[in-house]
Order: structure tokens, then C-alpha cells, then sequence
């Protein structure tokens, strides 16, 4: 096939074999599901929308396919269309076989029968996906009823105790009449995939899985998702956009842009030896949590195509550095890469690009912006935001008409610290920790708040007037987490960005001036002022969020989770603007943020966060790779690293359980509940954990340390909160992908 | 600089593009423009207009006005001196129904607009400083709701407003007692819509700057409940003009010598069969007015819904594909 005729779906539909060929997969005879050319369009308002462009491939038995891809590219459509879960407006064509039978065109009520039963799914959202009425068990025991209406009644209990205790929820069969929200999220993920597999399915699609959860839980569920695919031998689609979390799992992987396949492959050709441009820029894109050496990311500019419009080139070209003219005429074909291993690549310089090539030229990675704070040492810049004992408790109180006090929830329980000029301070934990509590503290000051906040050297307590206040103000700016309900939907751009200037009394000529410059500053067109909020991408309008915060020259701005809410290529662009504004504009930054790796990347120093209270604290690359609290050391090994071989053979620490809640929090140590050192402690030293409280303290003799540190007399930016920061892990916590067992045919 | 601020040469071509097909156009034109496609509710519109000139203009056409008695014909049909008739006491009916549309449209609107807007502004102050100032806000709206409207309506414009009346006119009285007793409802939907506006983090974000709490709930949470105060804006026009039908049928709303449409239907509702024209032409002009604001609610509901059924009937146009590409920018 030459690439001139391949025009989306317009181009005459080759054979099966001729595709096959082109797929580049295994033979279909052994494959669980084969999918052979799906193409789903969409009616909508603007015409019709492609939302999936040709896809196929074969699943095997056992292995697992990761389909990654940013939003938009029809990862999840591919999933919904196999699943006949698509709305009845959608058309989809193409050939979808289970064990040879044609799944495309069935019925509803015929493709009941292989869903939940050989088809099973697991959603992204598990905290919307359970009903909330029926128990647990219920659920369970409805998914099993349906499929086997022969099984009797204690059989079912039987076997839904069994898959709860197969996923992991502890006392699986008093859990069984629980409902939905006495789990928390990533148990009720569990339970997700316990209803998937409760009738041994063939193959398991599993929806960005993980996504809604934290690391830790993230390392629970996906650890659960490994077991339910050994347990039933079933064929797993996997899909996500995070590249670190299919590293460790997936056999083969599937890129996807456009609705369309751009490169597919053994996961390790596809990691280590990229041949399509995209699948380069996405690698370089996100930042590693294992690498301290600091580099720029790489930033895909632009955005993905309108699929309304039949692409007539390549569908990258108008983002890829590398474009041509040729690569206009005629979308590539997915052709197999000269090489080792089934490795497919849509791009007509496949040839050219190969392990040697590194994503940072190609992509012309910004360089790294140095701040002119960097040289001066940290204790002799200014303090800009100090925190003294701040403590934020809930009352916990019961009862409708007499409330009686039964507890306290200690959000924010004692915190310490200060950020000087030009530093980026990370606040990192759980959802529950307490960061978001601590930012509102932060932002609500007011003075009769328990502990002080010292903004710009003016303290809380003396914020009495509205003039300090306003004062106190204009030092600290704040960055949403969402762009999209951060910015006013009523509001053009030009009024969004003029409100704090307005409010801090700037006259017209001028708002219009200083507008025009942070327009510049964050890297949008001037001229795009006029324009709504919702007219702009999700990145640019996160860029809006950011001028907006710098209008008023904070010397602190506050980072709420600022790229969590963007796709990874967009990701990469807003943390270089971030980088480059802190060293150009001499800004601190405080930033909160789940994903590690984006936190070592941009932070400076770091606070890890558990119940309130900081358990670790420290320059980030100390804090990163030498983490002596086992809390850090959890939350560290939990993260997905995108590096197939890493991730099979590193010992990953799996935390057990949740977030305890508040209320029965440990009278000693918070962690102690959940610490792999404290598990396999003898006795007596589990007694001082549950005792005393750990004071958070600068790095003590550690046999590694001192003879790393032997010649300085320097003291160590780190100090954390634990007894034994060097005992044993209990060995049931830490787990360890044998390599050869993935890699077996 | 970094590529940071490097321009997309296919962005810019797009961008170029969006800006010649006139793509930022404002979300009211949209709203507009769909409105329009909704031929009932241009209708309506059509209606409603043609209803207010002719309770303005009316008057020119005929030299008989709403006092001035004939004492040649009474209680006759329509003829070629009396478009519609005289009544009982030889008023020509014609004069008096301009006269009763624009009492009534008048009523309509004025207690629609101000009940919403007195609405809009309690219910987002109630949500914004919540607490204390909700709680107390909270029982004076609930007190009003149980407080019997028809009762207050019957004591105010009969006995008990006596004073008042030697002031004003029955119609201007009867709006202040309909605005009183209208506003409630629309306020706590609208209190409870601000409330989760609070939580969206532009409001936050608004705090945050320090932005004075008046600002704020002018600036950020009236216009986005707007979509919602203009619809409730012709539903409550629709329900004041039947209010003041309905009052004065029963003989407390308007008092002759003032008339409107509630006054005529209500005259001539014991004498249907001997005097019908009496009865149907305020009773069709009273259906027109209300008939033609609910075929405009209609339309103005599906122009403000983002995920109306509206928008599927738009023809492949230029101006359809502009609105795709906004969407999609």
C-alpha cells in the first residue's frame, strides 16, 4: 500500500490478510480478541467526527496490550466499541472476534452474554461505577447470577467472599454487606475488578484504572489487576496515558493518535526504540522521579487534529519538529520498522529515527533556565512565606439535635516551615494528608488562626486592617488545579487578567499594557484577549490561570496540583513555563502536587505529608534518593517509572490499607499502622513507635550517610520523623516482578 | 527566549483562519442565532411584540376612549363606530381592551423583571456569606412564602391600604403587593445554584485576590446564573399577568375606573350569552399575551441549554462550522 491512497476512511478496505500484514501482530490463530480495521464515527452537531481510525490487533491469551494515548485519541472509543457499550448513533465498522466469533453487529441483548462473562471491564472511576444502593455483595453476587442462573445461593456467597479475598479487601466476608461508600476509592477499585472477573473472563479491559487514585493505592490496584490476570489467565487490554504504569505490565503497546494507531510493538522496542515522532516526544514528555540530573521537557506544541476533517497528511505533522512536505501528502500507513521484533511505526522517517536519536533535539527541548537565586545560598535570601505551628482541627460531632463532640480530625496538626526567594517548595502525600487543608490555611489567613502565617514578613496576627491584608495579598497568587473552572466561563481573557489589576487600583492605559506583557510572558498571542476561556486548549488556559496569578508580581505563587488536570504533552510545556518564570521573575513557588515526578522535576525542597504532619523534609534530591522515613520510601517505590526493565525488576514496597482515618489515628507514630519497618520490628521497639511520637529531626548517624558526607561539615537539608529509619522492611510488603516469568511466551 | 513562545506555523494558519470566518463571536450572538432558529418562539416573539405596539398605538384608532360613555349604545355589538362593542355602561370596548393589554403588560413585566432581579441579588448574597446572614435571610423568604398572597392582595387594594390609595393607582399597588410575594421561589433555586457556583475555584480564585464580597457576587456569580434569571424573567411576566388576571376576576387585583384585561373578563363573565363579545375579545388578547411568552420560554430554554435538541436542526452552514471550531479551538 503507498501512502498516497491511504486517506483515513476513504481509502478502499484492503483484506484481512493485506492488514494483517500492516498490523504487523501475531497470526490470528491462537488470539483471544482479534480487532481487524475499526473505524467509529460519530454524528454530531458539526459534522461527523472519526473518532477511531483503523485499528487493529490481536490479544493473546495472558498478555496485555497497553493502548496509550492523550485524550481525544480514541483509546477509550477503541475499548467502549469492543465492549458494544458505544451509544446506538455511533457507527462503528470494522470486525471484532472472540475466539473467532464476530462481536460487531450483535445485538444488545446477544452481546449481554459475553459481557460480564468472557468481555469484562473495569472503569476509570470506581467511585461512580458501584451503585450505591445495593451492598457490595449484592453487586457481586448480580454479576455471577446473571451469567451462571444454575449456581445456588451459598455458591455465589462463596465465591463472592473468595473474589474479595482474591483482590485483597481484608475480612472479605463481613465486607460483604458493606455498601459502596463505606469503601474508600481504590477499595472500591477492588471490588471493581473483583465484579470483572468474577466469571473468569477472557479478556479484561481495564479503563485508565488507576487514574483517580493515589500512588500508593495506584501500586495496590494495579498489583490486584497482575493478580487477577494470573488467577484467570485472561487476555488484558490496558489503557492509559500514563507510560509508567503499562511499563511494568504490558507485553505489547499500542500509541495512539488521532483515532488512529501511529506505532505499535513490543513494549520494550516502543520504549527503548521509538520510530514515530510522537511516541518520542510523549517519553520525553514526562519527567522521571529515578533521574536528579536536570533537564528541560520535552513540549509537543499544538493540538491533536479536528477528526471532523478527513486528515489528508500525516495527522502529526502540524506538531512534529520533524514534518516535511512529503510528510503532507497522504496520512503514512502503519508499515513494520527494519529491525528486531513485530515493531510498526506510521511515519515515513521510521527508517531515519531509531535508539540514537534522543527526543530532547528532536523535539528542541528548551534549555534549563537558572535563577538568579541559585547561586546565593539558601540561608542568606529572604524568607518570603514562613509557617509556624499551623494547626487546623475539626470538631467531629454526632447527633442531630444535641451534638456531642465524639473526635477531632487533626487536618493540619503542628506544621512548620519556610520558603525563601526563588525557591520551589513541594508539598507531597496522599489525598487525606492534609496538603490541601495547609494551602488553605495559607490562602484564608486571618489572625485568629492557630499558628502563624508569615507572608512577605508580615504575620497573620497583625493582619487586622484591610490594608495589610491586601498587602499580605498581593505577595501570594494562587494556581488552580482545574483551568477550566478556575476561569469565569463569562469573562474574555483580557477581563480575567484585568480583575486583580483592577482590584489593586491600576488605571485602564496601564491594565492594558501589563496585560499585553503577561500574555507575552506566559506564551499566548496578544491578540487572543477577546477570546472566552473555552476557546482556548486545556494547557492555554492553565497559561491564563498562571498570568493571571503573576498580574499583580507575587513574590510567592501557590501551585494547587497545576498540571494533574492536563495530558502529558501539555504537561511538559506548562512545567518549562513554570521553570523558566521562577528563574527569570525570581518567584518562589509552593506546589502541591500527587505525581513525584513532577515534584522532583520543578521543586527545590520537599515536605512529604501523612495525617497532618510532615514526616519528611529536605532538598528534594536528597529527600528522593536517600529517603529515610519508610513513608517516603513507600510513596518513592510506588511510582511507576516508564522503563520497561526498571519496572519489572525493581522491589516495589505495597503499602496495606488506606489512609487511616483521622479519627483513630496512632497515639505514637501516625504511620505505624501501615510502616513495612514497623511490621517486622521486634516487639519492644514497636511498643516506643506506638508510644512516643517521633520528632521530625535532622538526618542522624546513618552507617551510608556519614561515609558519603565524611568530608563535609556541612549540615544535611533533611530531617524526617521516624525512630528506625533504617530497620528491616517486612518482606510480605515488598514485591518483586520476576522478569523471566513476564517475558515467557 | 525558549520555544516556549515559539508560534505554531499551523496554529497561526488555523488561528488565521478562525479569525477570518469570524469565529469569536460572543456567546449572546449564539444565543441568538438559535433563538431564531426556533420558529415557535419567534412567533411568540412576533405575537408579543405586535401585542405591546397595539396597546400603544391602539388608542389613535379609534376617538372613543376608556371614560367617555355613549349614551346612543349601550351594551351593543361590534359595529362600524365601535370595533368591539360597548359594554353595559356604553364604554366602547375596543378602548377599554387597548387600555387593559397595556395595564396588564405593563403589570407583566414590571413584576417579572423586578421580582427576578430583587431574586438574583438575594439569593447570591444568602449563598455567598452564608452562615449567620443565610440562616436569617433564609426565614424571612420562608416566612414570606406561607405568608397567604390572595389575603395581603384582597386587605391592601380593598380596606386595609386605604391610605395608599388615596396616593396611588390600583395597578401600581397591585404590582408592589405581586412583587412581594413573587421573588421567593426564584430566589432559593437561585441560591442553591450559587451555592455550588461558590465552590468552583473562579470564585475562589476571586477571594483569593481579594476582591471585595459586592463585586463578587456581582461580577462573577449574577452573569453566571444569567441563562436561568432570563428564563424565569418570561415565566414570571406569564405568571404576573394571570396573577393580576386572576386577582382581579375575584374583584380584589385592579378597581374600576382602572381596567385590565383580569377586569373586563371578570365584568363579563355573568353574561356570556347575551353579551359574548364582552367575554372573548379580552379572553383571546389575555390567551395571545400568555400563549406567546410561553412559545418564547420555549425557545429561549433550548438557546440557553447547551445540550439542547435545538442545535441538531441547524443546516450545514458557514455559520454551523464556526461554531464547531470554536468549540474546538
Amino acid at each position: 500500500m503507498s501512502s498516497e491512497t491511504t486517506t483515513g476512511a476513504f481509502e478502499p478496505t484492503p483484506s484481512t490478510v493485506e492488514r494483517l500484514h500492516v498490523a504487523g501482530l501475531h497470526a490470528p490463530t491462537d488470539a483471544v480478541l482479534s480487532v481487524r480495521d475499526l473505524n467509529v464515527r460519530f454524528n454530531s452537531e458539526n459534522g461527523v467526527v472519526h473518532a477511531v481510525r483503523g485499528v487493529d490487533f490481536d490479544l493473546l491469551a495472558g498478555k496485555t496490550l497497553g493502548i496509550v494515548g492523550e485524550s481525544g485519541s480514541g483509546k477509550s472509543v477503541t475499548s467502549l466499541a469492543i465492549m458494544g457499550l458505544l451509544p446506538p448513533t455511533a457507527e462503528v465498522t470494522g470486525s471484532v472476534r472472540l475466539h473467532g466469533s464476530e462481536l460487531l453487529g450483535l445485538s444488545d441483548k446477544a452481546m449481554c452474554a459475553y459481557r460480564g462473562n468472557d468481555l469484562a471491564m473495569v472503569f476509570q472511576d470506581p467511585l461512580s461505577s458501584l451503585t450505591p444502593v445495593y451492598t457490595v455483595g449484592a453487586q457481586i453476587v448480580e454479576a455471577l447470577t446473571i451469567h451462571n442462573p444454575a449456581m445456588s445461593k451459598q455458591a455465589k456467597e462463596a465465591r463472592a467472599v473468595e473474589l474479595l479475598a482474591m483482590v485483597g479487601i481484608p475480612s472479605p466476608k463481613d465486607r460483604l454487606r458493606a455498601f459502596p461508600h463505606e469503601f474508600s476509592g481504590g477499595m472500591r477499585q477492588r471490588v471493581m475488578i473483583a465484579i470483572a472477573i468474577a466469571n473468569n473472563p477472557r479478556v479484561l479491559i481495564a479503563d485508565e484504572p488507576t487514574t483517580a487514585l493515589d500512588v500508593t493505592i495506584q501500586a495496590q490496584v494495579l498489583e490486584v489487576l497482575h493478580t487477577a490476570q494470573e488467577e484467570t489467565g485472561a487476555a488484558v487490554v490496558m489503557i492509559t496515558h500514563d507510560l509508567g504504569v503499562v511499563a511494568g505490565m504490558a507485553d505489547d503497546i499500542m500509541v495512539m493518535y488521532a483515532g488512529k494507531p501511529v506505532e505499535t510493538g513490543m513494549v520494550d522496542e516502543i520504549y527503548y526504540n521509538p520510530r514515530m515522532p510522537y511516541t518520542l516526544g510523549l517519553l520525553g514528555a514526562v519527567p522521571r522521579v529515578d533521574v536528579s540530573e536536570k533537564s528541560s521537557l520535552i513540549p509537543i506544541e499544538g493540538i491533536p487534529p479536528n477528526l471532523i476533517h478527513a486528515p489528508t497528511g500525516c495527522s502529526f505533522a502540524p506538531r512534529c519538529p520533524l514534518a516535511t512536505d512529503a510528510c503532507l501528502e497522504g496520512e503514512p500507513a502503519l508499515l513494520p520498522v527494519a529491525g528486531s521484533g513485530p515493531h510498526s511505526a506510521a511515519c515515513i522517517k521510521s527508517d531515519s529515527l531509531g535508539q540514537d536519536v534522543d527526543g530532547h533535539e528532536v523535539f528542541s527541548a528548551p534549555p534549563v533556565p537558572v535563577s538568579r537565586f541559585d547561586a546565593i545560598p539558601r540561608n542568606e535570601r529572604a524568607t518570603v512565606l514562613q509557617l509556624n505551628d499551623v494547626r487546623k482541627h475539626f470538631p467531629l460531632t454526632k447527633g442531630a439535635l444535641l451534638k456531642k463532640r465524639i473526635g477531632t480530625v487533626k487536618a493540619v496538626d503542628g506544621l512548620s516551615f519556610d520558603i525563601r526567594e526563588g525557591e520551589c517548595f513541594s508539598i507531597v502525600g496522599e489525598s487525606g494528608s492534609g496538603k490541601t487543608t495547609t494551602l488553605l490555611e495559607i490562602m484564608e489567613f486571618h489572625k485568629d488562626q492557630d499558628g502563624e502565617v508569615v507572608i512577605g514578613g508580615i504575620s497573620n496576627k497583625k493582619a487586622t486592617d484591610a490594608r495589610t491584608k491586601s498587602a499580605m495579598r498581593r505577595e501570594l497568587q494562587m494556581v488552580f488545579q482545574d483551568p477550566t473552572g478556575a476561569l469565569d466561563p463569562r469573562f474574555t481573557v483580557y477581563e480575567v487578567l484585568a480583575e486583580p489589576l483592577q482590584n489593586a487600583g491600576m488605571d485602564k492605559p496601564a491594565i492594558r499594557k501589563r496585560i499585553m506583557e503577561l500574555m507575552k510572558l506566559v506564551g499566548l498571542q496578544p491578540d487572543h484577549v477577546n477570546r472566552f476561556p473555552n476557546q482556548f486548549s486545556g494547557g492555554q488556559r492553565q497559561r491564563i490561570g498562571i498570568a493571571r496569578a503573576l498580574a499583580v508580581n507575587p513574590k510567592l505563587v501557590v501551585l494547587d496540583e497545576p498540571v494533574s488536570a492536563l495530558d502529558v504533552s501539555v504537561q511538559a510545556g506548562v512545567i518549562n513555563l513554570l521553570d523558566k518564570l521562577r528563574a527569570e521573575l525570581g518567584l518562589s513557588y509552593l506546589l502541591v502536587a500527587h505525581d513525584l515526578s513532577v515534584v522532583r522535576h520543578i521543586s527545590n525542597r520537599v515536605a512529604v505529608m501523612y495525617l497532618g504532619k510532615i514526616v519528611e523534609v529536605g532538598e528534594v534530591d536528597r529527600v528522593f534518593d536517600n529517603p529515610r522515613h519508610p513513608y517516603t520510601r513507600a510513596l518513592l517505590s510506588a511510582i511507576p517509572v516508564p522503563d520497561p526493565h526498571l519496572e519489572r525488576t525493581r522491589e516495589r514496597i505495597i503499602l496495606k490499607g488506606d489512609l487511616p482515618s483521622p479519627l483513630d489515628a496512632p497515639k505514637g507514630c501516625n504511620f505505624a499502622t501501615r510502616c513495612p519497618v514497623f511490621a517486622a520490628l521486634p516487639a519492644p521497639k514497636q511498643e516506643k513507635c506506638l508510644t512516643l511520637e517521633p520528632p521530625l529531626e535532622a538526618a542522624g548517624p546513618s552507617s551510608a550517610v556519614q561515609v558519603l558526607e565524611a568530608g563535609s561539615a556541612e549540615p544535611v537539608d533533611q530531617r524526617f520523623a521516624c525512630f528506625f529509619p533504617d530497620g528491616e522492611l517486612d518482606e510480605e510488603m515488598l514485591v518483586v516482578h520476576d522478569s523471566a516469568e513476564h517475558n515467557a511466551p | 527566549m525558549t520555544n516556549l513562545n515559539a508560534v505554531d506555523p499551523a496554529a497561526v494558519a488555523q488561528d488565521a483562519h478562525l479569525e477570518n470566518a469570524d469565529v469569536v463571536i460572543g456567546k449572546s450572538t449564539i444565543i441568538f442565532r438559535r433563538f431564531l432558529r426556533n420558529k415557535t418562539a419567534v412567533a411568540g416573539l412576533v405575537i408579543f411584540l405586535a401585542l405591546v405596539v397595539f396597546s400603544f398605538v391602539g388608542n389613535f384608532f379609534t376617538t372613543w376612549d376608556k371614560e367617555t360613555i355613549d349614551p346612543f349604545n349601550i351594551g351593543m355589538p361590534p359595529s362600524a363606530e365601535h370595533y368591539l362593542g360597548t359594554s353595559q355602561a356604553g364604554i366602547d370596548l375596543y378602548a377599554m381592551t387597548v387600555e387593559g393589554t397595556r395595564i396588564s403588560i405593563l403589570i407583566g413585566l414590571i413584576v417579572g423583571l423586578v421580582s427576578v432581579l430583587i431574586a438574583a441579588v438575594y439569593g447570591c448574597t444568602m449563598a455567598y456569606f452564608g452562615g449567620k446572614v443565610d440562616k436569617v435571610m433564609l426565614f424571612v423568604l420562608e416566612a414570606l412564602i406561607m405568608m397567604p398572597a390572595l389575603l395581603v392582595v384582597a386587605v391592601a387594594t380593598s380596606g386595609g391600604g386605604a391610605n395608599f390609595k388615596q396616593n396611588l393607582p390600583s395597578w401600581l399597588l397591585l404590582i408592589i403587593v405581586l412583587l412581594i410575594f413573587s421573588w421567593m421561589g426564584t430566589a432559593r433555586l437561585i441560591r442553591s445554584l450559587s451555592m455550588s457556583l461558590m465552590q468552583r475555584d473562579f470564585v475562589k480564585a476571586a477571594q483569593y485576590m481579594g476582591v471585595p464580597p459586592r463585586r463578587i457576587v456581582w461580577r462573577h456569580l449574577v452573569p453566571n446564573i444569567g441563562s436561568l434569571l432570563v428564563l424565569d424573567i418570561t415565566r414570571g411576566v406569564t405568571g404576573a399577568i394571570l396573577a393580576e388576571v386572576a386577582f382581579s376576576f375575584i374583584g380584589i387585583g385592579i378597581k374600576v375606573p382602572d381596567v385590565s384585561l383580569g377586569v373586563l373578563i371578570g365584568a363579563a363573565t355573568s353574561q356570556v350569552q347575551t353579551f359574548p363579545w364582552m367575554f372573548w375579545v379580552p379572553l383571546a388578547v389575555m390567551f395571545l399575551l400568555t400563549g406567546s411568552l410561553a412559545m418564547m420560554n420555549d425557545g429561549l430554554r433550548d438557546a440557553f441549554d447547551p445540550s439542547s435538541s435545538s442545535v441538531g436542526k441547524a443546516r450545514k452552514t458557514s455559520a454551523r462550522k464556526n461554531r464547531a471550531e470554536m468549540k474546538t479551538p
